[in-house]
């Protein structure tokens, strides 16, 4: 019992998924070799910051980092949740980076979860905070989350390296999650999107709008992308623009891609592995999503290829119910989230192709997660 | 005809004439014939009178209906449910064992010599019981509330209700009350009729109070040779056998084992050489609650928390008959287990079979050993006898020294020269025997490492014996996994299974036209295109069933193997182990000198990162090439997925979840016959018309779901639905998991309830086996997420009210919480109207508080009771509190009053400066700003360390405050605040296991116990005492008023100057002298009032003698109509008596 028993684990990848499930699991984790062998190494600004995040939103949570950020210990708290909280993200990573695991500790919170988080609000590596506001909330609300209380606001939005965007999210309490059977993709009724610019001229936002339209004409007419063009404090402190679609099945099943140009010029950043690629032209970014898009809905799955890992992850979040979902070829993020359910919580899922559709059927039993830290009233 | 006048004449059937049996028969006798009666109900007999009265009744028929109702919960429980535990609790010498027997004679037929332990029987066709007996001690009471799902209390009626029985009955209320029945036993010590019934009836309402109006409190009249009357038992035990456990919200969250059978597998060895060595036992028992799956903690209630090192599946020893179509049950069904209670000598284990000799049947040459040298001293020792003690005296068992010395033919070789070899050892490393590889690990390593030679045995020492095992055949796991991997990624096809290769374009788009060709032609044989990937392999179309099939059976283990890696028998906890996951800087050479799971791992690793510092990046990016969608026929490929496109192809999309999915459907229509072939006949129907079938038989699903939960259709709407979702997600539970074998389900999704585990539990204490009591009950229960941290807990807890006194905060307490007991050191609280808890020195008398405490956390809303004391020669009630968990954090926010006080050293106007009342001036820092006030009410406030004001001399400590007004020297300063409380970090698991069982369990004492055992009187605080009060007469100044506000006051209000006379004034002097007449009238008043005076006065006395009288008369009156009253109803009585005998005599 007085022992502690610590989980040990290597390197720096899935970093956030090993936090989170270590905080909900609460199990104390070490991370050794955070980039060990790397010229830079140890643990990345956004790491750094995300612990901060954690720090926030827990109470007593104990962090100890080494000297060369090569090892984490960390030894989980209680998660307290609160209102009017303000967190500043680091802006080497954008804010769906951090969105991803506070949703899920803000389900499991004491209070409910009210944060204004600043930074990087749309970059191309994570999902955009369109994305999270029209796909994910949406995934979420599937496992019996109360739906009015959870809420995403863009206040401003802040494109890459300066960022300066601002949103507010708000995420309700749960005692559990419920399990699903969710296994009919159906067929996609509707396409709607936004494309937004800051700084740069709304030309860009018609151009992409209409080259996505091109695509999508063939197939649905029933396509609407909305605009969404920023000036002054709310375009955040640097030039770009962006789109982000999603498509709606029938059953209610979301899929999304989405993207962002930064209009900066390359010379006034830092850092040295970003490739100087050259600039797209709008219209081909808009193709482009488009076509990212059909894809995933070519692919199969009542979710896209980047919310598999937290599909999984409420699945095995779930009471001690079975959960049944249906997803497309599994991508390596969400592998990556099976092997550490596995470790966590030790749920494993039952993986079994569906050789007609080429899709992938997912079953497990929830492990039957209770909101501990909830106050009984 | 002989025969039949010997046999005992029976009384003849008579065939019941009224009575809703008569009424029945003679209802079928006139459907038989044929005779239709029409009642017309009678309409004006049920019309309404009175409106409101029928509102009101029904209303009331609503409220009711809706009190009548719960929240459904969900029943997670599949299939045989386990024995249903009752437990028989009572005092001490009051025929509780002999209830056990009887009920056991009255099931099984079958004598149990004494109760010792669970006994589990077989009752009916699917119903079991387990009976324990509750040993009257609190420790056992407490576990045995906490399984118990039928609580059978026997009472001595000759006696009355005693202390344990609502000890027993609070305990179950907290932790989740079960059914409860009364059994009331002595009652043939009465020999007065009267008195038997009024004490039965007083009995049976005192119980009633206590539990519920109306619970079943049985009679049992007397011995009949040494047992109860059979007719009685036989009552009791169908009443027993009707009742139907409720779901408890705690136990249907954890699973929990309670062990009738414990053995100690302990290497002899180890014992032999330590006595007092850790053990390791292996428990026994049928689980319960929910689903108890692999590397869960789990808490054995008086010993402490342990992981379980190996869980196995026994068959039951106790199971239910097979199903047949016979109505009652089978004498050779009517099963009896009872491993502890010496009945049947014979115990089957997972590779053993125990055979119980008792102890005094065997002679141990050893045990004369130590004592008997001295005597055998005189003579010659025999040769044979030391050459037996010899070898009882070896410490090391002959494989162990066989294992040390080796003969190296070879040479060592740390370098595998051929991968055979290696594979072969590989092979016999993980040899197929789940735990109990784990009981001897160091032997075993030893051989795979140094040992090169090829021999194919294996010894081990497993419960106490040793075994040989001789090796026959490849490890199927493990072999055929390294062998299935091979093949795998040869034929294992990217595009549709799972992962995309960001190179492989050139077959994805092949892969994608062909799905294309597909829908639009809808024909088997393109659809076949689908699935045929590999060209190499299976070329042929035509032959397309074969090569599909068996690529469907293997590619879902694979697909989770790659996943989760090794195969899925290594997928033990990871948890509380050193998991490494492999660097990728080691070459892919030396892959074969890792285990088998980070192996695969690395498989898994070649398609995605595998890095172990890549980028956490949750989105997909890696479209690789992108198709030129604005091509009409890239479109037409996905046109189905779209609303535009084709329904009906999309639905059969949806519609056909695989291969797996045909089965599950079988199973629900319970077509059983042959699964092997017809699941694989299935499966290709199902691809080639299974669609609309499914559709069919998925609607039928649904209505058959809908039907089944409801039976009776006029409940209310919401709880209707309700239960229904819970009935859709329950069969659901059962269904998905039907097409998996066995050992995939357990791992998935646990051990279901209700299978006889064995539990191997390492490193337990050898108190544990030493002082181990059949008796007492072992507890085995399992632990959730988080609750084997340890924090802060917030309690509402109020004090028994049977408890005498008051409970002081930091006093120890016992408390029973969740599985656990523990010892806590508990802070009481209140919350104030803002917020703040405040703390409480002690409990309040009536009321509900906060409590605060240290310990192993639970989740909000589990009740737990207190105890102070647990040893069994107590008088009072030893129950001390009930609570219940509200929530838990990491910090104790309770608070209590402080007042510091001060005195002033310097006034200057009203900045005053303060001393004594800090001790520094970093503590004056820290109460900057807050508010102070003299006793005489002048408010201030703390403004800074006044060093600097003052001479600098100063001592530290001294504050500079300002107030509303100038305060004096003679002043006392008070600061009032509130400081925080530290709840002491301490809590004592109760390890009443680990001693002998009559023993109390001695914790940390309370002060008044540490007081009364050294003799150290209570402190007294002089200061707190009460003393008279003495107060001195204020004296008062005159009141002066300035010379300059004189001037300006008005002349009223100026204080006038006037000097004081010597002498008093002519007016005060004046002497009244009356009138002639006045006097005349004054002295005639005068004559009257004392005229008056007078008569009033002797009237007085008279009334006072009259009054007096009149007492005295009444009291005689009364006295006699008293008399007269007793005798007319002593008249009346006796009158009424002889009319009911003449009556009753008359009915007779």
């Amino acid at each position: 019992m007085g022992k502690t028993m610590k989980m040990r684990m290597k390197g720096s990848q899935n970093l956030r998924q090993r936090l989170l499930l270590s905080t909900l699991s609460s199990t104390p984790i070490v991370i050794d070799d955070i980039r060990a062998d790397e010229m830079i190494p140890g643990l990345r600004p956004h790491e750094v910051n995300l612990l901060r995040l954690l720090e926030i939103v827990t109470d007593d949570a104990f962090v100890e980092v080494n000297e060369t950020g090569t090892q984490l210990k960390y030894k989980p708290g209680i998660i307290m949740g609160g209102k009017n909280l303000v967190h500043t993200c680091s802006l080497s990573r954008s804010i769906g980076y951090y969105l991803e695991p506070l949703l899920l500790l803000g389900l499991f919170g004491k209070k409910p979860l009210s944060i204004r988080l600043k930074g990087i609000t749309n970059d191309p590596r994570d999902p955009s905070v369109d994305t999270f506001r029209s796909t994910t909330l949406n995934i979420i609300k599937r496992f019996g989350v109360p739906a009015e209380d959870l809420e995403l606001k863009i206040e401003a939005r802040g494109v890459a390296p300066n960022g300066g965007g601002e949103i507010l999210l708000t995420v309700p309490n749960v005692k559990t999650l419920s399990a699903v059977h969710w296994v009919e993709e159906g067929m996609v009724k509707k396409i709607r999107g936004i494309t937004f610019s800051t700084r740069v001229t709304s030309d860009f936002e018609h151009s992409m709008r209409f080259a996505a339209r091109g695509i999508f004409n063939n197939l649905l007419p029933d396509v609407h992308i909305f605009q969404d063009h920023r000036v002054g404090a709310q375009a955040g402190k640097s030039p770009g623009y962006g789109i982000s679609l999603v498509a709606e099945t029938t059953t209610g099943c979301y899929m999304s891609a989405d993207t962002t140009v930064s209009c900066e010029r390359p010379d006034e950043t830092g850092e040295l592995d970003v490739e100087k690629k050259e600039r797209l032209p709008a219209e081909d970014t808009g193709v482009e999503v488009a076509s990212w898009l059909l894809q995933e809905i070519e692919k199969g799955g009542v979710v896209d290829s980047t919310h598999q890992g937290l599909l999984f992850l409420l699945c095995a979040l779930s009471e001690q119910d079975v959960s049944k979902v249906r997803v497309g070829t599994l991508s390596p993020y969400a592998v990556e989230t099976l092997r550490n359910i596995m470790e966590f919580l030790g749920v494993k899922f039952v993986i079994k192709p569906d050789p007609l559709t080429g899709t992938v059927i997912l079953k497990c039993t929830g492990s039957g997660l209770i909101n501990l830290s909830r106050k009984l009233s | 005809m002989a025969a039949d006048e010997l046999m005992p004449s029976h009384r003849s059937h008579r065939t019941p004439k009224s009575g809703p049996t008569a009424r029945k028969k003679s209802e079928q006798d006139k459907k038989k014939r044929g005779i239709t009666v029409n009642k017309t109900p009678n309409f004006k007999a049920f019309g309404v009178k009175s409106a409101r009265r029928a509102q009101r009744s029904k209303s009331r028929a609503a409220e009711k209906d809706q009190k009548r109702l719960h929240l459904p919960k969900i029943d997670r429980t599949f299939g045989e449910a386990p024995p249903f535990v009752v437990v028989v609790q009572g005092p001490p010498g009051v025929g509780k064992s002999l209830v056990i027997k009887s009920l056991v004679k009255d099931f099984t037929k079958q004598n149990v010599p004494e109760v010792r332990g669970p006994i589990t029987i077989v009752q009916g066709k699917h119903k079991r019981f387990q009976f324990v007996e509750c040993p009257n001690e609190v420790n056992a009471m407490v576990d045995c509330a906490k399984v118990a799902d039928l609580a059978l209390l026997v009472v001595d009626g000759s006696y009355g209700f005693e202390m344990e029985t609502f000890e027993f009955l609070n305990i179950m209320q907290v932790h989740g009350f079960p059914k409860v029945m009364g059994v009331l036993t002595h009652l043939d010590k009465f020999n007065n009729v009267k008195k038997l019934r009024n004490t039965k009836h007083h009995l049976k309402h005192r119980f009633w109070t206590e539990i519920y109006s109306g619970a079943k409190l049985f009679y049992l009249s007397g011995l009949i040779h040494g047992k109860y009357s059979p007719r009685e038992v036989h009552n009791l035990a169908r009443f027993v056998s009707i009742i139907t456990p409720q779901p408890l919200t705690w136990r249907t969250s954890h699973p929990y084992v309670l062990a009738d059978r414990l053995e100690d597998v302990t290497p002899p060895e180890n014992v032999q050489m330590d006595k007092k060595c850790d053990r390791n036992i292996t428990l026994y028992g049928y689980l319960r609650g929910c689903n108890f799956k692999k590397g869960m903690k789990v808490h054995i209630a008086g010993v402490g928390d342990y992981s379980v090192a190996g869980v196995t599946a026994l068959p039951d020893p106790c199971s239910l008959p097979s199903a047949g179509k016979r109505k009652g049950l089978r004498d050779r069904d009517k099963l009896f287990y009872a491993p502890m209670s010496g009945i049947g000598d014979l115990l089957y284990d997972k590779d053993a079979v125990y055979i119980n000799i008792n102890d005094h049947q065997v002679q141990y040459s050893k045990t004369d050993d130590g004592k008997g040298e001295p005597t055998n001293k005189g003579k010659g020792r025999d040769v044979g006898e030391d050459l037996v003690k010899s070898l009882q005296n070896t410490k090391y068992s002959v494989d162990e020294k066989l294992d040390k010395t080796f003969i190296n033919i070879f040479g060592k070789k740390t370098s595998a020269s051929s991968e055979t070899k290696l594979k072969a050892e590989d092979a016999y490393q993980s040899l197929p025997e789940g735990s109990d590889s784990e009981s001897q690990s160091g032997d075993d390593e030893e051989d795979v490492v140094g040992n090169d030679s090829e021999i194919k045995q294996e010894t081990e020492i497993h419960g106490g014996r040793l075994r040989r095992k001789a090796i026959f055949k490849q490890d199927l796991n493990e072999d055929d996994f390294e062998e299935a991997d091979d093949v795998e990624l040869d034929s294992y096809d990217p595009n549709i299974y799972g992962f995309k290769e960001a190179d492989d374009v050139e077959s994805d788009k092949n892969e994608v036209e062909d799905g294309g060709d597909d829908f639009a032609s809808d024909s088997p044989d393109d659809e076949a295109g689908d699935y045929q990937i590999d060209d190499k392999d299976f070329g042929n179309i035509s032959k397309w069933k074969a090569p599909l099939k068996e690529k469907a059976r293997k590619k879902n283990p694979n697909l989770m193997q790659i996943v989760y890696g090794a195969s899925g028998s290594s997928a033990t906890p990871l948890i509380n182990e050193n998991h490494d996951i492999s660097d990728d800087e080691e070459s892919d050479d030396e892959d074969f000198f890792k285990p088998k799971g980070e192996q695969s791992k690395n498989l898994g690793g070649e398609w995605d990162v595998g890095y172990v510092n890549s980028e956490d990046c949750s989105k997909f990016v890696n479209y690789g090439y992108l198709k030129n969608w604005k091509e009409k026929e890239v479109c037409e490929s996905i046109r189905d997925r779209f609303t535009t496109g084709d329904w009906s192809k999309a639905a059969l999309r949806d519609k056909n979840l695989g291969t797996g999915g045909e089965g599950e459907d079988d199973e629900l229509y319970g077509d059983f016959e042959d699964l092997e072939t017809g699941e694989k006949h299935k499966s290709h129907v199902n691809m080639e018309s299974g669609a609309n079938e499914n559709e069919d038989e998925d609607a039928e699903v649904v209505e058959r779901d809908g039907n089944n939960p409801r039976s009776q259709a006029n409940e209310p709407g919401y709880v209707d639905k309700l239960k229904e979702e819970l009935e859709i997600i329950k069969q659901r539970n059962e269904l998905e998991y039907n097409d998996l074998d066995e050992e995939t389900r357990i791992e998935l999704a646990g051990f279901r309830t209700g299978t006889y585990l064995r539990l191997e539990i390492h490193n337990v204490p050898y108190e544990m086996v030493e002082f181990f009591d059949p008796c007492h009950p072992i507890l085995v229960g399992g632990i959730g997420f988080g609750e084997d941290n340890v924090g802060y807990m917030q309690a509402r807890l109020k004090r028994h009210r049977w408890h005498k006194k008051v409970l002081k905060t930091r006093d120890p307490i016992i408390v029973s919480i969740g599985w656990r007991r523990y010892q806590t050191m508990p802070v009481y609280a209140i919350e104030d109207r803002n917020g703040r808890h405040r703390m409480l020195k002690y409990t309040p008398e009536h009321m509900h508080c906060l409590a605060t405490f240290w310990g192993p956390l639970v989740p909000p809303n589990t009740g737990f009771v207190a105890f102070q004391n647990l040893s069994n020669n107590q008088a009072g009630f030893r129950i001390t509190a009930t609570s219940v968990v509200l929530e838990f954090n990491h910090q104790a926010r309770i608070v209590k009053k402080i007042k510091m006080v001060g005195t002033p050293c310097k006034i200057k106007k009203k900045t005053a400066f303060i001393k004594d009342m800090f001790t520094s001036d970093l503590e004056i820092a820290r109460f900057e700003g807050s508010s102070v006030r003299t006793v005489s009410g002048i408010r201030g406030q703390v403004k800074k360390a006044g060093k600097n004001m003052l001479d600098n001399k100063a001592e530290e400590g001294i504050a500079r405050c300002t107030f509303e007004d100038q305060i004096h020297m003679s002043d006392m300063v008070f600061l009032r605040a509130w400081t925080t409380v530290e709840v002491p970090q301490f809590y004592n698991p109760l390890t009443t296991a680990l001693q002998p069982r009559d023993k109390t369990w001695n914790g940390m004492k309370t002060f008044v116990e540490l007081r009364r055992e050294l003799n150290i009187p209570v402190p007294v605080n002089k200061d707190s005492l009460y003393k008279p009060i003495e107060r001195k007469p204020k004296k008062f100044y005159p009141l002066k008023i300035p010379k300059s506000l004189q001037k300006d006051l008005p002349f009223t209000s100026k204080p006038k100057d006037i000097p004081k006379r010597k002498r008093a004034s002519v007016d005060d002097k004046r002497a009244v002298i009356m009138e002639p007449k006045e006097r005349k009238e004054h002295a005639i008043i005068q004559q009257f009032q004392l005229l008056q005076n007078y008569k009033m006065k002797k009237k007085k006395v008279t009334d006072q003698k009259k009054r007096k009288e009149y007492e005295a008369e009444k009291a005689k009156n009364e006295e006699i109509n008293k008399k007269r009253r007793r005798e007319e109803r002593r008249d009346r009585y006796r009158e009424e008596d002889k009319q009911k005998k003449k009556t009753r005599r008359s009915q007779d």
